[in-house]
C-alpha cells in the first residue's frame, strides 16, 4: 500500500509516517504544493492525506487537479481549519473523508484503512486474520467460520482495534472514535473497559485467541 | 423623562402662572379704569346740576327738575357733611326684576339752614358687560398665543431634535461585530455634526479593536492547532515505544488527557470565531422536537451509564427556520450540560411549548452565577471535559438569531429556557 502524506508541518508528518510505517503502509511525504503536483502526477497511491493550507498553494487544488486527470487514489484531507465550508468544499469535490486537526493517529489509520477498503475494485472487502474474518460490509465478524454476535458499539470497537493492529490505542482515542462528539459526556472511560470486557469474553468464549492486551491502563493492543 | 417632555413641561408651567395672574390683574385694571371714568362722571354731572339744583330749591321748582332725570334725586337730609360719597350699591330695579349695581355720589348742602342731599346715579350694568367682554376677548387671545407658541415649540423642537434621536436609533442598532459604518446624516445643526463626528470616530476605533481582538483569538486558536496535533502524534508514537514501565504509561496517559482538553479546547475555540464570523448563514426550517429527541438519542449510553431519567412533556413543537449546525450547537451544548452536571439517577425535564424549550436538570445543589455562566472560561464545575465555552456559544446562537435564554434554579434543578419569539423592533417616533 503506498500513501502520500502532503503537510507542510515536518514533525507532523514524521509522526503520521512512522504510525502508519507499522501497518505495512509505504509513506512518501510531500511537504508543499509543487511537490505535491509532482507526486500526484507520477505515481498512483492508494490514498493521498491531503493537508489544505500548504505554504505555496491551497490543497484543494491538488484535488481538483487529481479529478481532473480522473485518478482514482483515496483522499483523505486533513485541515486545520474545521470549518464547514471547507469540508463540503472537500468532499464535493470528491474526498472521501475529512478529518480537523488535531487528530489521534490511531483515527487517521482507522479512516484510512476504510478508504483504502472502500476503493477495492476486486471486492474484497473482507479482512481476514488468522481465525478471524471481518466483513465490513455486512458488519460481520466470524471466528472459525462460525457468525459471532456483536452489538454495533462492539463490532465499532473491534474493527478500529483491527485497524490499529500491534498499536496501542490510546483510551481518549477510543472514547471518542465510539461515542463520537458525546465522549466528553462521560465522567471517565470507565464504559470502554465494559465494553472491551464484553467483546474479549465474546471473542474467546468464540474460540478466538486473546489477542486485546491492556497495556497499564493507558490503551488497549491487537497484537497478532 | 424625556427631553421634549421636559422643555415642553417647563413651558406649560409658565403659560399657566402667566394665564392665571394675568386674567385677575386684567380685569381688576379695567374695572378699575372704567370705575374712575364712571366717578369722574358723576363728579361732573354734580358740578353741572348743583347750582341749578340751588337755583330750583330757592324757587321752589324741585318738583320740576326730578321729571327729566332718574338718577338724579334730592331730598332732605338729617347730617351735615363736608364730603361727598362715593359709593357702589345695588338697586331693585322694577323693569328688570332684580338687583341691579349702581354708583353712587352723594352730595350735602345747606340751603337757608336746612340740610339737603343730592343723589347722582349711574347703572353699573353696561360697564360690568363690557368688561366682562373684553375680558373674555383678552383671554381667548391669550390661550391661543400660548397654545400656538406651544405647538409650535414642540414641532420646532421636534424638528431641531430629530438628527440626535436619528442618531440615537442608530447607535442603538450598531453592532460592533457587524462592520456596518454608521452613516450619520449632516445636520445643520453644528452640535449634533460634533457628536456625529465623534460617535464615527468612537464606533470605528472599537470596531478596529474588536477585529483586532477577534484576529488574535482566531490566529491563536488556528497556530496552537498544529503543535497541539505534533504534540499528540508524538505521545501515540510515544505510547508504541518498547519496553514501556506502569510509571511511564501513567505519565503518557496524563499527558495525552491533558492534549486531549488542549484539543477540546481549541476546538471549541475555533468554533466559536466561526460563529462570530457568520460562516453559518444557510437557513433551513428545523423541528426543534426533532432535534432534541436526535441528540438525547445520541447520549442515550450517556444517559443510561448515569442512569438518568428524562422526562419528556414536548408537548408541542415549534418549527425555526434557522441554520442547522447552529441549532445542533444550541441543543448538543444544553442537553449535553444536563447529563453532564447531573448525579447517577438524576432526572431531566424537557419543555416544549408554542414559543419557547425549557431544560431542567437535577445537579448540584445550588445555583449558578447567573451573571457570569454565559461569559467565556467561566466554570462552575471542577470537571475537567468543561470548557467553559459550551454556554457561551449557546448565548452567541441566541444572539444571532434573536432568541432569549434565561437561567433559573427551582426545586433544586437547573433549567434553561430559550424563548424563540423575536422581540419587535419598535418605531423612534413610537418613543419619543
Amino acid at each position: 500500500m503506498k500513501l502520500l502524506v502532503v503537510e507542510d508541518e515536518k514533525e507532523l508528518s514524521k509522526s503520521i509516517a512512522t504510525y502508519l510505517k507499522q501497518e505495512n503502509y509505504l509513506c512518501e511525504i510531500a511537504p508543499d504544493f509543487k511537490t505535491a503536483i509532482d507526486k500526484t502526477e507520477s505515481f498512483d497511491y492508494d490514498c493521498i492525506l491531503l493537508d489544505i493550507s500548504l505554504p505555496d498553494g491551497n490543497g484543494l487544488n491538488v484535488l481538483k487537479e487529481l479529478k481532473a486527470n480522473n485518478k482514482t487514489d483515496g483522499v483523505i484531507i486533513i485541515s486545520a481549519k474545521n470549518s464547514i465550508d471547507d469540508r463540503i468544499a472537500g468532499l464535493n469535490l470528491g474526498a472521501d473523508d475529512y478529518l480537523a486537526k488535531p487528530f489521534h493517529l490511531s483515527e487517521l489509520s482507522a479512516r484510512i484503512s476504510a478508504v483504502i477498503r472502500r476503493r477495492r475494485f476486486d471486492g474484497n472487502k473482507i479482512i481476514v486474520l488468522n481465525e478471524i474474518t471481518i466483513d465490513t460490509v455486512a458488519k460481520m465478524v466470524a471466528i472459525h467460520h462460525v457468525g459471532l454476535d456483536l452489538t454495533r458499539k462492539e463490532y465499532d470497537l473491534f474493527l478500529y482495534l483491527v485497524s490499529n493492529k500491534n498499536r496501542v490505542i490510546s483510551k481518549n482515542a477510543i472514547a471518542e472514535s465510539i461515542s463520537g462528539e458525546g465522549a466528553d459526556l462521560y465522567d471517565n472511560y470507565d464504559f470502554i473497559y465494559a465494553h472491551m470486557k464484553n467483546l474479549k469474553k465474546k471473542l474467546t468464549a468464540a474460540g478466538c485467541e486473546d489477542y486485546i492486551k491492556s497495556i497499564y491502563g493507558m490503551g488497549y493492543k491487537f497484537t497478532i | 423623562m424625556k427631553l421634549l417632555q421636559k422643555t415642553i413641561r417647563s413651558y406649560f408651567i409658565y403659560s399657566v402662572v402667566i394665564l392665571l395672574v394675568a386674567i385677575p390683574v386684567f380685569y381688576f385694571v379695567i374695572q378699575g379704569i372704567v370705575r374712575e371714568d364712571i366717578d369722574e362722571n358723576l363728579l361732573n354731572k354734580k358740578e353741572l346740576f348743583k347750582p341749578k339744583i340751588k337755583e330750583a330749591l330757592l324757587n321752589n321748582s324741585v318738583d320740576q327738575l326730578k321729571f327729566f332725570d332718574n338718577d338724579i334725586s334730592v331730598s332732605a337730609s338729617s347730617s351735615a357733611r363736608e364730603f361727598d360719597t362715593l359709593t357702589t350699591v345695588e338697586i331693585f330695579d322694577t323693569i328688570a326684576k332684580e338687583l341691579v349695581p349702581y354708583r353712587l355720589l352723594a352730595s350735602h348742602f345747606a340751603i337757608d339752614g336746612k340740610l339737603y342731599v343730592l343723589k347722582i346715579k349711574i347703572s353699573l350694568v353696561d360697564n360690568d358687560d363690557l368688561i366682562e367682554s373684553i375680558v373674555k376677548v383678552q383671554v381667548i387671545l391669550l390661550i391661543l398665543l400660548l397654545t400656538g407658541l406651544f405647538v409650535i415649540n414642540r414641532n420646532l423642537s421636534k424638528k431641531v431634535w430629530m438628527p440626535f434621536y436619528i442618531t440615537l436609533q442608530k447607535l442603538r442598532n450598531y453592532k460592533v461585530e457587524k462592520h456596518e459604518p454608521l452613516s450619520l446624516s449632516k445636520s445643520s445643526i453644528t452640535e449634533f455634526n460634533d457628536l456625529n463626528a465623534s460617535l464615527q470616530e468612537l464606533t470605528d476605533r472599537t470596531h478596529k479593536s474588536y477585529l483586532n481582538q477577534k484576529e488574535f483569538t482566531e490566529n491563536a486558536a488556528h497556530e496552537m492547532q498544529t503543535p497541539v496535533a505534533v504534540l499528540q502524534g508524538k505521545l501515540e508514537l510515544l505510547m508504541q515505544t518498547v519496553p514501556i514501565t506502569e510509571e511511564q504509561a501513567q505519565l503518557i496517559e496524563e499527558i495525552y488527557d491533558a492534549g486531549n482538553r488542549m484539543t477540546k479546547l481549541n476546538k471549541s475555540l475555533v468554533l466559536l470565531t466561526s460563529i462570530e464570523n457568520s460562516e453559518f448563514a444557510e437557513k433551513e426550517t428545523i423541528s426543534v422536537k426533532h432535534c432534541v429527541e436526535k441528540f438525547i438519542l445520541l447520549y442515550e449510553a450517556q444517559i443510561k451509564e448515569k442512569q438518568v431519567v428524562i422526562e419528556n412533556k414536548m408537548d408541542e413543537d415549534v418549527v425555526l427556520c434557522a441554520n442547522n449546525a447552529l441549532i445542533e450547537i444550541l441543543i448538543s451544548n444544553l442537553t449535553g450540560n444536563a447529563i453532564r452536571h447531573n448525579y447517577i439517577g438524576g432526572r431531566i425535564i424537557l419543555q416544549l411549548n408554542k414559543d419557547s424549550l425549557s431544560i431542567q436538570n437535577t445537579g448540584r445543589l445550588t445555583a449558578l452565577n447567573e451573571d457570569k455562566i454565559f461569559q467565556r472560561f467561566h466554570k462552575e464545575s471542577t470537571d475537567a471535559n468543561s470548557t467553559g465555552l459550551g454556554l457561551e456559544m449557546v448565548k452567541k446562537v441566541c444572539n444571532i438569531n434573536h432568541y432569549t435564554i434565561s437561567y433559573r434554579f427551582t426545586d433544586n434543578m437547573h433549567g434553561f429556557t430559550i424563548n424563540f419569539t423575536t422581540p419587535k423592533n419598535q418605531n423612534i417616533f413610537d418613543k419619543y
